[in-house]
């Protein structure tokens, strides 16, 4: 919208649409011929998010599992991240065209109506294909059990980073003789660090990147440092789980903490990150998916979790899990197929590491390739403290909650807003939140809407 | 005699009215064959959907399509009580605020100067309007880039160092400042043509009266425009509250810093597709309706009265 609409424009958005039908038409025709042209006698159709280096990696495992296993025919199909992903599998699964296979976030699922919109994995078959539940951080996996049953399997993990350039750490005497960062373990260590690193570094940069001004990344470091100081959101042990145990005071500790490195001047707001790292800022606060940028222009640069300034170790994460949307019909060699992929993509996630996430299958972090992996193995540790979104309806990436808050914590990092102040409508809106009905089963959290 | 004039008369009576028939039938045959494309699509795509909205507004539907219960008014009483969407709505008024008058005036100044020009004519008439052939994916990446505090073009050819895209004091500035560029060709567009149809001998007359630039420029430019500046600012109206697609390209898909660019049209589509709320959202859909008939109506009614009271 936003203009008047021209005849001519309408026009040429009809054949612009005559021309999609018409592809669309020759695409049904290619799909027919590809079914007859291959050898497969499954057909696994499966969805997933991943585009950039993600993407590629994921089609070159794609490419190794249809070598490996020419009697199943896998029809991949990239979707754009996000809500717009989330809404395509909801309405496929509530229509039953549901593909075979999916990708979700795992926090996504407790609102995505496992049972409904999603089927739960058979356990028996992924242990015939060499995945058990034995092989998981419990409580990654677990993460995946809604009402006793598995409807996600994970494959990754990605987490919030503290990018470090090594070669301006070293000028201002922040390395260990391991040629690491030295470990930080409270808010006033932290701020020496920084202040160590801005004497020495270029001028004209920022000390660190923030991204003092994205909802979701604010928000992800928010959930990060909350529960470093042990903060909880909700009495969710509690079958009632009827309180919001938001703590205001952690809170505002951490607004506070965020706050201050714009004031002390260390970060510029609104400047570009993973720029200024490159051109020379000793810092950046990043997800894991910078890995490969930052390796490929060659720097000279380490990655650790999230400091522990508020003593306990904690990293913002979350995870790609494989899901089976609901079919009416699931079972059969196709559904099997889909086991199987799965399976197979999970136990081979090597090349997944490459692109900066941690495997989640266990057996893959034993492996001498991984531990030769730059900087992987510095922050693999970050698997045994993931600090994630609580398990409600209204939790995940992009998700209600971050939509909610994310820009709260914003308006406090940013300053037009008081940290104490922030923190109690933070609170309101948890409160609001957990009173109100998950859209897909008309329950609140509360009455125990899809969680475990 | 009487009869005979009966049969004269009567043949021709049923004549008219079969010919009149044959008419009405291959008025349809001509006319409406012509024009049943079109309905059904309208139908289709406009009016069903438009009923189906009206009747979701009423339920608490989740996009699943699964059954929904009728909730009666309930949408629309938690809609009026939402701040998140009184917050949108003055986002989209504010918007449409700052656009009208500079994009009306805009149009005019620059149709002014491409009317006045001598030399190179086609060259600012291209210039000026071909922004508006862009999609607004592409205009909005384009000022994204342009805005970008650091790197933009913007800032270093003007020498500045403002935040556009990240701070709430600029964000939807930057929003009309594109807009501006890329939409202003469709009402300088209007206000070109209607330049060319004043008559000549208007001028030649006035000034032979002895009136300067200034004076033909009030009394007879201006009054002689005055019903395509109504049409330029209704459309403008009407196309501004409708603010959506290149906020969201610009703010990255996000309700821009602090939420100060969500416009009524975006909040809707987070309720319905984020939040999953078909029937919350469809409420809200209807709400808009209301809202945008009602300025559309007022402007009919506003013009209406003028042009009686003209005459």
């Amino acid at each position: 919208m936003g203009r008047p609409d021209l005849d001519r424009r309408h026009l040429l958005a009809g054949l612009g649409g005559l021309t999609v039908a018409g592809s669309l038409g020759f695409a049904a025709l290619g799909t027919g011929a590809d079914a007859l042209a291959s050898s497969a006698s499954t057909r696994v159709r499966y969805w997933n998010l991943f585009s950039g280096g993600d993407g590629a990696n994921m089609i070159a495992m794609l490419d190794a599992f249809r070598k490996a296993n020419p009697s199943i025919d896998v029809k991949d199909s990239t979707l754009q991240w996000g809500n717009p992903f989330y809404t395509k599998l909801a309405m496929a699964a509530a229509g039953n065209r549901a593909p075979d296979l999916g990708v979700m976030h795992m926090g996504r699922v407790a609102g995505f109506s496992p049972g409904r919109l999603l089927d739960p994995w058979d356990e028996e078959l992924l242990a015939k294909y060499g995945v058990r539940k034995e092989d998981y951080n419990p409580a990654l996996w677990n993460r995946g059990v809604i009402d006793g049953k598995l409807y996600a399997l994970p494959l990754d993990i990605h987490v919030q980073l503290c990018f470090y350039r090594k070669d301006v750490l070293k000028k201002a005497d922040l390395l260990g003789d391991d040629g690491r960062m030295i470990p930080v373990t409270s808010t006033g260590e932290w701020f020496d660090v920084l202040k160590k690193a801005k004497k020495v570094q270029k001028k004209g940069l920022q000390t660190i990147g923030l991204w003092t001004n994205d909802q979701n990344f604010q928000w992800w470091f928010f959930v990060a440092f909350y529960t470093q100081l042990g903060g909880r959101w909700f009495n969710d042990d509690d079958p009632a789980n009827t309180e919001v145990l938001f703590d205001v005071d952690k809170a505002t500790r951490v607004l506070e903490f965020f706050r201050r490195h714009v004031t002390d001047g260390y970060v510029i707001p609104g400047a570009p990150t993973g720029e200024q790292f490159i051109n020379g800022a000793p810092f950046t606060w990043e997800g894991n998916w910078s890995v490969p940028v930052f390796s490929g222009a060659e720097l000279d640069y380490g990655a650790t979790p999230l400091p522990p300034v508020f003593g306990k170790q904690a990293t913002h994460a979350e995870s790609h899990a494989f899901v089976l949307p609901h079919q009416a019909g699931r079972g059969g060699a196709t559904n099997e197929a889909a086991h199987e992929l799965a399976a197979y993509v999970v136990t081979h996630a090597l090349q997944w590491a490459a692109g900066g996430h941690i495997p989640a299958y266990t057996p893959t972090l034993s492996t001498d390739a991984y531990k030769k992996l730059e900087p992987q193995n510095e922050y693999v540790s970050a698997m045994d403290h993931q600090a994630t979104e609580p398990k409600v309806w209204f939790a995940g990436s992009t998700g209600v909650l971050a939509q909610d808050l994310g820009p709260v914590v914003v308006s406090s990092t940013m300053g037009s807003a008081k940290p104490a102040a922030v923190a109690r409508t933070m609170k309101s809106h948890l409160t609001k939140l957990l009173a109100s009905k998950n859209p897909m089963d008309g329950k609140t959290a509360a009455q125990g809407g899809a969680v475990a | 005699m009487t009869t005979s004039a009966e049969t004269v008369i009567a043949p021709a009576r049923v004549k008219t009215a079969a010919t009149a028939t044959v008419r009405r039938k291959q008025g349809f045959q001509h006319g409406g064959w012509f024009v049943a494309p079109f309905l059904a699509l309208f139908v289709l795509f406009v009016v069903w959907p438009l009923l189906r909205g009206v009747y979701l507004s009423f339920t608490d539907a989740n996009i699943s399509g699964d059954s929904a219960s009728f909730v009666g008014l309930d949408n629309y009483r938690e809609a009026l009580n939402d701040q998140a969407m009184w917050d949108a709505l003055g986002h989209s008024a504010y918007f449409t605020l700052l656009v009208v008058p500079c994009i009306t005036v805009l149009a005019f100044l620059l149709a002014m100067l491409a009317h006045h020009i001598e030399r190179g004519k086609w060259l600012w008439r291209l210039c000026f309007f071909v922004p508006f052939l862009l999609p607004s994916t592409v205009a909005a990446n384009m000022w994204q880039w342009l805005f970008t505090q650091g790197i933009g073009l913007f800032n270093e050819t003007f020498g500045l160092d403002t935040p556009w895209l990240t701070d709430k004091s600029y964000a939807m500035l930057a929003i009309v400042i594109a807009t501006l560029w890329w939409t202003v060709g469709f009402s300088f567009l209007l206000y070109l043509a209607a330049l060319q149809g004043i008559p000549d001998h208007l001028y030649e007359a006035a000034e032979l009266d002895g009136a300067n630039a200034w004076h033909r420029m009030v009394h007879i430019t201006l009054p002689m425009l005055r019903h395509i500046t109504g049409l330029v600012i209704a459309l403008q109206i009407l196309a501004s509250l409708q603010l959506f697609d290149q906020a969201v390209v610009m703010m990255d898909f996000g309700p821009g810093p602090e939420i100060s660019t969500r416009s009524f049209v975006q909040y809707t589509l987070e309720q319905g597709f984020t939040s999953y709320r078909v029937g919350y959202a469809s409420a809200m859909s209807i709400i808009f309706f209301v809202i945008i008939a009602a300025v559309a109506l007022a402007r009919m009614a506003l013009l209406r009265n003028r042009e009686e009271g003209g005459r």
